[in-house]
């Protein structure tokens, strides 16, 4: 069965462009609009990957990422950011989280891929 | 005459910069009487003091973007990189272009640098100035570049309150976040020349970027 990946960006061209690299790779995509939304589905759903943007209304990314971590069930679920921060200190908050990985925008798609399927 | 006596003569202290935008040089205009922030290509600032950005487009797009609710807006200045792999519609492929992806970026970069500074994503007016066809003899980039900039506001939902794109003519942009004021001057043919060499060589810079190889992952 394919891998499910939860990806939650405010950005609708950026959900349409992540969405549509994700599944042509053959993975199936949640979509989700911000922090609160993504948690709400993880709190009654699973999945195998979690790709998240940072700044994001309601709930960013970083506060996201430690929320999961929270819930049991996504204790060990790999997690990748994907923003235009690119600075370390942002960087750190998100590994301190519990993020797997950090890649920076404007995302390539075969990196983005790449990445995805060594922490798989 | 020099930076230092303008800013003595100038009798409005000039706000502090927002935190990442120091080093965008700002100058204070006599005429109008006002700080203005001058932004070139590649680069955004972003405000919420009664200040004006403004900036000199060929066939560049600056979004003006401005939330009425908080004061808090911005501009940037971009144009999308050369992409071999579509025509006029940026948009023709869903998973993007490494075009649409760079404009994206750029867009949302000066997005996320309002909202951090206090505006709402719902609240956000967009304007849209520039994309002119400086040159004849260049292929019509600023039409590529407007195309993008309609598609981009329409995926997102960002209502355009105000656009002058288009047409042969440079464009001098002057925009006041806070009221969403906009003072525009075409201009003339003249002073075509330095500000198209000024975007070819921003096109260079944006061309030969390797795309973003920046992964890494924690331990």
């Amino acid at each position: 069965m394919a891998a499910t990946i939860l990806a939650v960006d405010d950005s609708a061209s950026m959900r349409q462009m992540v969405g549509f690299t994700l599944r042509r790779a053959g993975y199936e995509v949640v979509e989700a609009e911000d922090g609160v939304e993504a948690l709400e589905f993880a709190r009654e759903h699973s999945v195998d990957l979690v790709l998240t943007d940072v700044n994001m209304p309601r709930m960013d990314g970083i506060t996201l990422v430690r929320e999961l971590r929270a819930l049991g069930t996504y204790k060990f679920v790999p997690m990748l950011v994907l923003t235009t921060e690119a600075g370390p200190e942002k960087k750190l908050q998100g590994k301190q989280a519990g993020a797997t990985g950090w890649l920076v925008k404007p995302f390539n798609p075969d990196k983005l891929l790449a990445t995805i399927a060594k922490v798989l | 005459m020099a930076m230092a006596s303008l800013e003595r003569a100038a009798p409005v202290p000039k706000a502090p910069a927002a935190p990442g935008f120091e080093k965008i040089q700002r100058f204070w205009d006599p005429r109008h009487g006002h700080w203005a922030a001058k932004i070139l290509p590649g680069e955004f600032y972003v405000t919420r003091s009664p200040e004006a950005i403004s900036t000199v487009l060929g066939s560049c797009i600056a979004a003006c973007i401005r939330d009425p609710g908080s004061g808090v807006g911005g501009m940037n200045h971009f144009m999308l990189p050369e992409d071999n792999s579509l025509g006029s519609d940026a948009w023709s492929r869903p998973d993007g272009t490494p075009s649409t992806r760079y404009g994206s970026y750029a867009m949302e970069s000066l997005i996320n640098a309002a909202l951090k500074l206090g505006a709402r994503r719902e609240r956000l007016e967009l304007k849209l100035f520039g994309g002119g066809r400086i040159l004849p003899s260049m292929s019509d980039i600023g039409a590529r570049n407007i195309a993008f900039a309609r598609g981009f506001a329409k995926i997102e939902g960002l209502p355009i309150a105000a656009e002058d794109m288009g047409d042969v003519t440079p464009r001098h942009v002057i925009y006041f976040p806070q009221t969403g004021r906009v003072l525009l001057k075409r201009l003339r043919a003249v002073e075509t020349t330095a500000i198209a060499d000024t975007e070819v060589r921003y096109r260079q810079t944006i061309a030969t970027q390797t795309p973003n190889d920046d992964v890494e992952l924690f331990d």
